[in-house]
């Protein structure tokens, strides 16, 4: 369903252009999760980015291609674009303290989908929102469609991005770091919630992480980032049981056990 | 814990509250025809007949600041209107989008910014001649720059949350994002700047009016009875007196307003 080829991303914002991402490929197939793992700047957010079309900047240079349902997202416009984002493709971020607008109630931000894709009414809409508030496992659903996101807890607002996220059924879930800024029983939470998320919905995820203790839990199938390159990649056990690469070796090497100190 | 008692709010909500309804009442009642003149009652005191007293012609003065009072209110928030609008729209669009578009705008409220605001204003009345709705869009015009200003650095800042990709994930439109999801986050920030902005314009169109090129006789307006009155500051002090202070009690309430909702 998606398929990345051959993707290059180069910033232009310094003197020397810098690559960040170099000749990616990587599939994802539907109902899939697949894990993109990798330490801080090895290139996965920007990919994310990338996938979810939210690099669109003109300092920047990406060739190759997104097929996403055969379509090749580097080169559709952005009207097209803004149609599959949201009801297609959608994404939940790792900060969810910030990204929610805080201004606007929890209700109106889960429906914001919605209202751009579809033309339910408002009675409709809170139906539905309620319905997906009520799927991510959120207690006292009226109250929290009422409420504003400094009212909810982090864990709740991580919920609350992923209800916004599901509310139009998207055939593919971007997961950044989305457990990152949780502690650690939260992030147990979310990462069932996404399981059960992706067997109810048929929703393909994309999960990015630095965590290979939570990317064994959750996905099918890892490919392992290191300075922009693609390393390894394959089914999760073997790449668990029998890491080819030395630099995957290492990030294993490095998921921190519990032992006792004598 | 109990909470401090907002003195600015309370304070700037009633003094605003009182300019509000002398103006409105103003609109509709006045003890005096404001523009009758009176030979006898030349710069007559204050008595029981006329409570602030009389002009150098005879005219009411209660009755005129009552009248000049609602003048220079519509002014200013005509003028406050007009900087604001335009502000937002300037502002959201160069703090949104930056690069070309921004460079080339900002330069221009650059130049503009250059100038007081008051001798820009007198530039555009000598272009579009005296009078009340004249002096609106002068005013307007010259409040653009500091207006836009603010709303950019607002939306320079916001565009880079979190919030704003999700809306952009989401699927909406750079417009939707710029106006439903960024503006109501500035709206803390330009209530008090619309509310400094105000009490501007109120002193703005006073200095206007006081150096003749704002609001035309016969019409009365806060500013201009000032000047016509200070050829007469020994013979009858009220006549400067009393519109000052209303100018005064106008521009304290919105400033204790503006300083309360900052807290609030």
């Amino acid at each position: 369903m998606l398929e990345i080829r051959n993707l290059n991303i180069e910033f232009h914002d310094h003197l020397v252009p810098e690559t960040v991402v170099h000749d990616l490929n990587l599939r994802v197939a539907e109902g899939e999760i697949v894990g993109l793992v990798g330490e801080s700047g090895s290139g996965k957010t920007m990919t994310a980015l990338a996938v979810a079309g939210l690099l669109r900047r003109h300092d920047m240079q990406k060739t190759g291609e997104i097929l996403f349902q055969e379509k090749n997202l580097l080169e559709c416009g952005r009207k097209e674009l803004r149609e599959l984002q949201g009801s297609e493709i959608s994404m939940i971020f790792q900060e969810p303290m910030t990204s929610l607008n805080p201004v606007r109630r929890i209700g109106w931000q889960v429906e914001e989908a919605l209202r751009l894709h579809t033309d339910l009414d408002q009675k409709k809409r809170k139906e539905r929102a309620l319905e997906v508030l009520s799927q991510v496992e959120l207690p006292d659903v009226e109250r929290v469609y009422r409420a504003y996101p400094h009212e909810l807890s982090g864990g709740m607002r991580q919920r609350v991005m992923i209800a916004a996220a599901i509310i139009c059924k998207p055939k593919l879930l971007i997961a950044d770091e989305p457990t990152t800024a949780l502690d650690v029983t939260i992030q147990a939470q979310i990462v069932k919630l996404l399981l059960k998320i992706n067997r109810e919905n048929q929703v393909a995820v994309l999960f990015i992480s630095h965590d290979l203790s939570l990317v064994r839990q959750l996905c099918t199938r890892v490919a392992v980032m290191q300075n922009g390159y693609l390393v390894e990649e394959g089914r999760t056990e073997s790449i668990f049981m029998e890491p080819k690469e030395a630099y995957t070796r290492q990030l294993i090497a490095a998921i921190p056990k519990i032992e006792r100190v004598d | 814990m109990k909470k401090e008692k907002n003195w600015n709010l309370i304070i700037g909500c009633v003094l605003t509250g009182m300019t509000i309804i002398f103006v409105l009442v103003g609109f509709f009642y006045t003890p005096y025809d404001p523009e009758t003149m009176d030979v006898t009652a030349k710069l007559a005191g204050v008595s029981a007949a006329h409570p602030m007293g009389c002009d150098n012609f005879g005219r009411d003065i209660l009755s005129r600041v009552m009248k000049g009072s609602g003048t220079t209110l519509v002014v200013a928030a005509g003028t406050v209107a007009i900087g604001t609008m335009a502000g937002i729209l300037i502002g959201a669009f160069t703090g949104y989008y930056g690069g070309v578009l921004d460079e080339v705008l900002m330069r221009i409220i650059d130049a503009l910014f250059a100038f007081p605001s008051i001798l820009l204003a007198l530039v555009f009345i000598s272009l579009l001649g005296p009078g009340k709705y004249n002096v609106i869009v002068a005013l307007g015009i010259a409040f653009i720059p500091s207006f836009s200003r603010i709303v950019r650095s607002q939306f320079l800042y916001q565009r880079n949350m979190d919030y704003v990709s999700s809306a952009k994930l989401q699927g909406a439109s750079d417009i939707r994002i710029m106006f439903v999801h960024i503006l109501p986050n500035t709206l803390s920030v330009l209530r008090s700047s619309v509310m400094i902005g105000f009490n501007n314009a109120v002193l703005a169109e006073a200095g206007m009016s006081y150096l003749g090129i704002g609001v035309q006789p016969p019409d009365a307006s806060l500013g201009r009875m000032l000047s016509e009155a200070q050829s007469y500051l020994f013979a009858a002090p009220g006549f400067a007196l009393f519109p000052g202070f209303v100018i005064i009690v106008m521009v304290l309430g919105f400033s204790l307003l503006a300083e309360g909702m900052k807290d609030a």
